[in-house]
């Protein structure tokens, strides 16, 4: 992994690679990150079709050959992408450590 | 049911989704478009919602059928193309219709028309250039001249807007995501 690849991961992202641990198509990501963030997160379609090139040309993320109709491909986390996940949610503990014990501790 | 058709020129695609939009909350929905002709049927108003989208060019064109299948499954229409830009519809019972829902791909969007504008703005400067070298003086000089002037300086005006918008939309990444 790069030092590029450490950056912190848009929301975005994160969501579509963690909802990508099962082969899911476009419309099924939308519903699962919505799902997962219980309405907060509604991906618009052009958002999500972005990330999904960038993801796949990133090697994070993989279209399944199998898929019977090219139009409706369905995608599947890589271990390269679940490395990125591995590593942002590292940094996210970080951020929560943080912000608690500052938040909680010392500000009080 | 009613049908008119409006003939309109837009170079401002916002500008186009904001009146398109005003004309369906009167109940003027529009069903089909070819260049500057748009035609609108009557109906209940505020029914749709409509989107224009310009697809991306180049290597990532081929995929543009898996885009639109991906909008199909959450119920979009599309009304239109035109070039690579598309009109797009949803119903407004099922609730805002965003295409885009982060600063990442909206800026990302902007880009893309801002390449198409820069393109066409480099090809009509070009052709400026050749009509003055192949000066041929009297009315069939000037008034492409003049045509292709007028181009030059509306394409030249968006362009401008667009970065601007490109510019504010990054800083505020430099705040929010």
């Amino acid at each position: 992994m790069t030092v590029d690849d450490r950056r912190p991961l848009t929301e975005t992202i994160f969501y579509v690679l963690l909802a990508l641990g099962r082969p899911l198509h476009g419309y099924g990501i939308m519903q699962q990150v919505n799902g997962l963030t219980e309405g907060r997160v509604a991906l618009g379609a052009g958002t999500l079709y972005g990330a999904l090139t960038n993801l796949t040309e990133k090697g994070w993320i993989r279209p399944l050959s199998t898929a019977a109709d090219e139009r409706k491909k369905e995608y599947v986390i890589t271990d390269a992408g679940r490395q990125a996940v591995a590593v942002e949610l590292e940094r996210l503990e970080e951020l929560l450590r943080n912000g608690r014990r500052i938040v909680g501790e010392e500000w009080r | 049911m009613t049908a008119k058709v409006v003939h309109k020129l837009f170079w401002d695609f916002e500008k186009e989704e904001r009146w398109l939009n005003e004309m369906a909350a009167k109940g003027w929905n529009l069903v089909r478009y070819t260049l500057g002709a748009y035609r609108f049927e009557s109906g209940e108003p505020g029914t749709w919602v409509y989107r224009i989208e310009l697809l991306p060019g180049g290597r990532r064109r081929a995929a543009s059928r898996e885009y639109l299948t991906l909008l199909r499954d959450t119920g979009v229409e599309t009304i239109a193309t035109y070039m690579r830009w598309v009109y797009l519809r949803r119903p407004a019972a099922r609730g805002a219709f965003e295409l885009f829902t982060d600063l990442e791909s909206r800026i990302a969007h902007y880009r893309r028309v801002l390449r198409l504008f820069a393109g066409l703005l480099a090809a009509l400067v070009a052709a400026e250039a050749g009509l003055i070298v192949n000066n041929g003086g009297g009315v069939a000089f000037v008034v492409p001249l003049v045509i292709v002037l007028a181009g030059i300086v509306v394409l030249g005006v968006q362009t401008v807007r667009l970065q601007r918008r490109v510019r504010s939309l990054t800083a505020q990444r430099q705040v929010f995501e």
